[in-house]
């Protein structure tokens, strides 16, 4: 055998080679593993300790115009349609998985409370996501802190300072602050409407459009 | 494991990987002048039969990163899924094909050939590339009036295994044979040509 | 205005492969490996592959820009080529690419003598028409490759080694194209 091939030019033997792997290749597989991970309980144990976001400190961003993260609301596409926060992008948490997010991005995760939002965590940091984060409280914490301030009638004067500074923000964000606790009465509060982000897509959304075609 | 693509994984960022670029760039233009694609007579000798340069460099690299990245993601170094593919417009991409197949008989570069042959002194080359600034102002300007054709067949993120439902590695290989059958055809050809020419 | 043009055309004419001083062209296959192997690069170190329209693309949507910035603005396919924050559009991985094309093409040439300015063309044309018809061919390469998302390196190339439906279709269609319009342009190449 060796003797045949032995007077063969280089690109025969590179052909065959080439045929030789190709064939191969017939039986080796997917090339996309994308479903399995291998996941480092040990790291993800380690990194919920500096993994939650403050409504607050998120407020703060977005009044900033702050766009160096990406906020994914995780909730279904009718709940995203009624009210989301704003520069939020909605990827619900089924699709999380499939979503082509990058890697070296800070992502910052809410569902309406802390439970769907730690699940899609899991998630992404089982994909190897470094910078993923949780909304402390989720939606009824934003709303509860940012959109509805309340300030209780016998509240001290570093409270009423605090209320002051959150009336502003809750207005920026189109909220009703309450100033009347005492009254219990659950009222019927309109959420602020916005107009859907004009696309969800997200190849195109985001602050840097990275165009990578040619 | 799998930390591939390494700037998806965020090993590096936005800085670095436009030097990679300029690296990648430089690889890519010696590459492309080694093989003679800084000439448009080599270029267009591929449509005539006389030189299939074209296609056996072209076929060459195709299957060379194609087996590359098949068997480095199916040894799970690298996440197939982020590699960046575009999204398939059926019949804008066949009419462009052509009109850029008869760009190139006309032209005698295609874009990147053009940079190489300006690089190694041709004034065809220069001339071409300011041709095809031209072409893309033309497309540019135009773009509003084209542009439900230009969005038309949207077919998304597809490849030739998804669209035939065929395994992967079934059309690698079915590739790899069309690739090296078209080698030993392109040397044959060359063969017959130069006989041809030496009779007359 | 023709002595501009006037240097342009006096070149030498290339009728014949480089064969007496600058050293031929290496073995095509061992090129394609090295190509190939350039290609996969881009895919594992940026998970992305070669292009090169479009970076002549983003000089054209910041040429449009600058000249008349409303016009721009209004038009889809500019916009899509610059950024709006605060960021160079020429800060863009192609445009760098490109560049070490030219940078890369040049290393080669020079290490192989094959610097020099030049003319290619057939024997039975003038430099004149080479130049218009090269102008052309540019003129309709440009406009096809926008259509088609990408030329032979960022389609052909990058799409079929990624066994991307469209990109084959595409490269089917170039050479298809090619061959058939071969025949009117002979008198340029044969």
């Amino acid at each position: 055998m060796k003797c045949i091939m032995s007077d063969w030019n280089i690109e025969k033997k590179l052909g065959l080679f080439a045929l030789v792997l190709g064939f191969i290749a017939i039986f080796a597989g997917s090339p996309f593993h994308s479903a399995e991970v291998k996941v480092n309980t040990k790291d993800i144990a380690l990194s919920t300790v500096n993994d939650k976001i403050d409504v607050t400190e998120l407020a703060d961003y977005i009044i900033k115009g702050n766009a160096d993260y990406r906020l994914i609301d995780l909730r279904d596409e009718e709940e995203f349609k009624i009210y989301f926060i704003p520069t939020a992008m909605n990827i619900p948490i089924t699709q999380l998985a499939a979503a082509p997010l990058m890697r070296n991005e800070k992502i910052i995760l809410y569902a309406d409370d802390d439970v769907a939002a730690a699940q899609g965590w899991f998630i992404l940091k089982s994909e190897g996501y470094n910078g993923v984060y949780l909304l402390k409280g989720g939606l009824n914490e934003w709303k509860d802190k940012v959109l509805f301030p309340k300030l209780a009638s016998d509240a001290a004067p570093e409270e009423k300072i605090e209320f002051e500074k959150m009336c502003e923000v809750s207005k920026f964000f189109g909220g009703v602050p309450q100033t009347d606790a005492s009254e219990t009465v659950k009222q019927e509060v309109k959420l602020p409407s916005l107009d859907l982000p004009a696309t969800t897509n997200l190849s195109t959304q985001g602050k840097k459009k990275k165009r990578e075609g040619c | 494991m799998m930390n591939a693509p390494f700037f998806k994984f965020g090993l590096f960022g936005d800085e670095i990987s436009l030097v990679i670029a300029f690296l990648i760039g430089i690889g890519f233009g010696f590459s492309l002048e080694r093989g003679g694609f800084g000439s448009a007579k080599i270029l267009a000798a591929q449509f005539y039969l006389t030189n299939m340069r074209v296609f056996k460099v072209m076929f060459t690299a195709i299957i060379t990163a194609m087996l590359g990245i098949y068997y480095l993601s199916v040894f799970g170094w690298v996440d197939l899924s982020l590699v960046y593919s575009t999204d398939t417009f059926l019949i804008p991409q066949i009419v462009g094909g052509l009109i850029l197949g008869i760009g190139f008989v006309v032209g005698g570069y295609c874009p990147g050939t053009s940079v190489v042959s300006f690089a190694t002194g041709r004034i065809d080359g220069l001339v071409f590339l300011l041709g095809v600034t031209g072409g893309i102002f033309i497309f540019g300007e135009v773009f509003p009036f084209i542009k439900d054709f230009f969005y038309s067949t949207p077919m998304g993120k597809v490849s030739i295994p998804e669209f035939f439902n065929l395994s992967y590695g079934l059309v690698v290989f079915i590739v790899v044979v069309i690739a090296v059958a078209g080698f030993a055809g392109a040397e044959w050809v060359e063969k017959w040509m130069a006989n041809k020419k030496g009779e007359n | 205005m023709s002595k501009l043009f006037g240097f342009l055309f006096h070149a030498d004419d290339h009728e014949h492969e480089h064969t007496i001083n600058p050293k031929p062209y290496s073995n095509p296959y061992l090129v394609g490996i090295g190509l190939g192997l350039v290609l996969l690069a881009a895919f594992v170190i940026m998970g992305r592959g070669l292009g090169a329209s479009g970076a002549l693309s983003t000089v054209v949507a910041v040429g449009v820009e600058k000249i008349a910035p409303e016009h721009a603005a209004g038009n889809e396919f500019y916009q899509g080529y610059i950024t709006e924050d605060g960021k160079s559009p020429f800060k863009d991985w192609l445009v760098f690419e490109v560049i070490g094309v030219l940078v890369g093409g040049f290393m080669s040439g020079a290490f192989a003598g094959r610097i020099k300015k030049s003319i290619e063309k057939g024997p039975r044309v003038t430099n004149k028409m080479r130049l218009v018809y090269a102008f052309i061919g540019g003129g309709l390469m440009g406009f096809g490759a926008k259509l088609a998302r990408g030329c032979t390196s960022g389609q052909a190339l990058t799409g079929g080694a990624l066994l991307n439906l469209g990109s084959w279709a595409f490269m089917l269609m170039v050479f298809a194209g090619a061959y058939a319009f071969a025949y009117f342009m002979r008198r340029q190449w044969t």
